[in-house]
């Protein structure tokens, strides 16, 4: 008999591509949203780290729109240093969320799993992989989701849904809806079992008169042969919904934090949250100084170690430098993350803000924004190569690379 | 002979154009910017261009293998490393313009567009022979640029008065030259201004002489400009080769329409209107001083003026998109959508009303 040590599991972590998401331009104009740092990490590398945690996992595949040439380097390295196999796996077309997983199907149950985790790969949370596997066997259904309660009026954003208080069975599953049903809502964290695929293969089937069962060959899907809907299979609509309250579906709940990484500035609000998680989980990670030796920290802060940073620099609360950065004498960084090959020089103050790759930030210049995360102009946003000239400020404002501003500017977007 | 175009960088003040492809290939007037200026320089007997970009040599380069074989004609780039000013790219590429016949060159800006009466300038240049010949151009308002003052008759070129606040002239640099090889040996390998130290120095020593650019001239290195810059151009191909623009009962002024574009029944385009390659124009439609580029389809019954409708979009039926409104790469306007100078980032959906002037990223 297999015991359950012996079951292998799987992730698969949903990354989206390039023509969706723009809402997180412009930073990525340049480099592709799961590949942004967040407190010193890619985001992806959030989510692939939690899998490390799981017992017994055997594989973890990215599934998205990018050319596979864009995660080549990440999905190798990372791969090395996790010592876990990690695969890109780009899809020809959409077949929405639950028909990606089914598209990828062979390859996700080659190694004959017992589990399988999936993710989106722009979800920040605390990832209670393991402690969702265990609940999701003790429950015995076919998936669990991880849910977590919000305030009544943000829950019309998601999909909320209603749990059995006592069996935590899924009973109610109902996306963005008009009017308040629950105030729990889907994290976008599943861990199923290989009967997914059937309830999967089953909603697709429905929507055509035949129903031929057939198990399509990787190579035989690529091909465009039959452009119809039953290619298109989303899961919040076509799987949760219909299989609430039958007994299928279960919901683990999380009590710690949970954001979604949309737009710019939430990706400054998520590296807060990393780093806080950090100084619980891994403090030597963060950064410490008195201005003695090295420049003064206060509260969660992460420095590259090949960044320098001048002793009479102070830096925090909530501050990330990237690799090879340059932090001169007397700058102030405020809740801010600074991209790799950065020059800020003398006496600057940096607050709010993302300031992108090679840019430099002249003396006595301030980069500043009031830090509304999800508004528009909260957080301001400096793309690659953005010089600001000595004593410039620059207010609650996006600039895009490659641009020099020697006047001060306020609530703008400069192209 | 040879010529340089100073390409340079990144092209910011067009964008969003300039984030699908690299300023010098933005289309104007249904061809690529700078195919403008390659041809008018072949026309005079150019055999070679070089090209002088620091920004995406990889793409420019593909695209060139196709216009040197099209038009016969030689096509490098020089590629600077830093950027090199206006003057320093004449030195980087200094091996490939001397090729030992003793022949002036010619240097164009990329942004610049007119009538490129380069036959004229070699003769102009011949005649009174000194080392630079320098296109000038009349404006209004002289003070927003670098004023060439010069002798009327003679053409012998004084100095430059950069942004001048008392009136010294009405002639702005066109930035179009003709320059001797010995101009090249005054000019260092390093970030140099052609016209704050190089000019000057050949000004002084009686050498540099502009000419009056008949015609027009247009800077469209930014969407207003642009468009005003089509009308310029549509006007005065209509008084040399008129056989180009395209004539019918649903023509009004001067439009420009690819061979392979379609235009539907009851419509009504121009003036002041350039439809690119494989544009579908659907019936009932209304454009009037806009682009529309390679690939766009405008639905039936919109109305487009005044804006640049970006490669592969498309503009929704009954859409009205007016007042510089400015559609990226695959941007797609919604039906009975309306934009107000709306700026548009490529691959967006446009499902709501854009009032007033905005960036849609």
């Amino acid at each position: 008999m297999v015991s359950s040590m012996d079951e292998k599991v799987v992730a698969v972590i949903m990354v989206g591509g390039p023509t969706k998401g723009t809402r997180f331009r412009p930073l990525s104009l340049n480099i592709p949203k799961p590949l942004f740092p967040i407190a010193g990490q890619p985001m992806v590398h959030h989510p692939i780290s939690a899998c490390k945690r799981i017992p017994n996992l055997a594989q973890i595949y990215l599934v998205g729109f990018y050319e596979e040439r864009e995660f080549a380097l990440y999905v190798s390295a990372i791969s090395n240093e996790l010592k876990v196999p990690v695969r890109y796996l780009r899809e020809d077309k959409p077949h929405g969320s639950a028909g990606g997983l089914y598209h990828f199907r062979n390859l996700i149950m080659e190694d004959d799993p017992s589990h399988i985790f999936l993710l989106n790969c722009d979800v920040c949370c605390s990832f209670p992989l393991p402690e969702m596997l265990e609940a999701h066997r003790k429950y015995g259904g076919i998936g669990t989701l991880l849910v977590i309660k919000v305030s009544p009026e943000s829950a019309s954003q998601f999909g909320e849904l209603v749990a059995d208080p006592v069996t935590n069975e899924l009973l109610h599953y109902t996306e963005k809806p008009e009017t308040f049903v629950s105030d729990r809502i889907n994290c976008g964290v599943y861990v199923f079992t290989p009967d997914i695929f059937t309830a999967i293969r089953d909603v697709s089937s429905q929507t055509k008169d035949t129903a031929t069962l057939r198990r399509v060959s990787s190579v035989e899907a690529l091909q465009p042969a039959t452009r119809n809907s039953t290619d298109f299979v989303r899961l919040d609509q076509d799987i949760l919904s219909p299989l609430a309250g039958k007994k299928q579906l279960y919901t683990y709940e999380t009590m710690d934090f949970w954001e979604q990484i949309k737009s710019p500035g939430m990706s400054l609000r998520c590296s807060e949250l990393y780093l806080s998680q950090f100084r619980l989980t891994s403090p030597q990670v963060l950064a410490s100084g008195d201005g003695t030796k090295s420049a003064i920290v206060t509260g969660d802060v992460f420095i590259h170690p090949s960044a320098k940073v001048h002793p009479t620099a102070k830096i925090g609360p909530n501050v990330s430098i990237s690799a090879n950065a340059r932090v001169g004498p007397g700058v102030r960084l405020i809740s801010c993350i600074i991209l790799d090959d950065v020059e800020i020089m003398e006496n600057a103050v940096v607050t709010n803000a993302i300031v992108g790759w090679k840019s430099s930030i002249g003396r006595w210049s301030r980069v500043q924004a009031e830090g509304v995360y999800n508004s528009k102009l909260g957080v301001t946003i400096l793309g690659d190569s953005v010089a600001v000239e000595d004593e410039v400020v620059v207010t609650s404002s996006i600039v895009l690379p490659n641009k020099t501003l020697n006047v001060s500017v306020q609530d703008e977007i400069i192209l | 002979m040879k010529a340089l175009i100073l390409v340079g960088g990144f092209g910011t003040r067009l964008r969003p154009l300039t984030l699908s492809f690299p300023k010098p290939l933005v289309d104007f007037a249904n061809k690529p910017m700078i195919l403008h200026q390659i041809e008018a320089l072949k026309a005079v007997g150019v055999d070679e261009v070089v090209l002088a970009i620091n920004y995406q040599p990889e793409v420019m380069l593909n695209f060139l293998k196709d216009f040197e074989a099209k038009l016969e004609i030689k096509i490098t780039c020089s590629q600077e490393t830093e950027p090199m000013g206006t003057a320093g790219p004449l030195a980087l590429a200094r091996d490939k313009l001397i090729d030992g016949s003793g022949e002036p060159f010619f240097v164009l800006n990329s942004d610049v567009i007119s009538e490129y009466p380069l036959r004229e300038m070699i003769e102009f240049h011949k005649a009174h022979g000194g080392e630079a010949s320098i296109m000038v151009t009349k404006v209004d308002e002289p003070s927003k640029y670098g004023v060439v003052v010069m002798e009327e008759t003679t053409g012998k070129v004084e100095k430059f008065v950069e942004k001048p606040k008392l009136y010294v002239g009405n002639k702005i640099n066109a930035g179009i030259y003709l320059l001797n090889p010995s101009v090249l040996d005054k000019i260092e390998l390093r970030p140099t201004s052609i016209e704050k130290e190089t000019f000057p120095k050949i000004a002084a020593a009686q050498g540099l002489y502009a000419m009056v650019l008949p015609g027009f001239w247009m800077d469209i290195g930014q969407p207003k400009d642009y468009i005003t810059g089509l009308r310029l151009y549509l006007d005065s191909l209509r008084k040399k080769s008129p056989a180009k623009l395209t004539t019918g009962a649903h023509i009004v002024g001067n439009v420009l329409v690819d061979e392979t574009a379609k235009i539907g029944e009851g419509c009504l385009i121009g003036p002041d209107v350039a439809i690119g390659p494989g544009c579908v124009v659907e019936s009932g439609v209304r454009l009037s001083r806009c682009t529309v580029m390679r690939g766009a389809r405008i639905k039936k019954h919109a109305c487009v003026s005044s804006s640049i409708i970006g490669w592969h979009s498309t503009v929704g039926q009954w859409a009205r998109i007016e007042n510089m409104t400015i559609l990226g790469e695959d941007v797609h306007v919604g039906d009975e959508i309306y934009t107000n100078g709306g700026v548009v980032l490529p691959h967006k959906e446009i499902k709501s009303n854009i009032l007033k002037p905005e960036i849609v990223m």
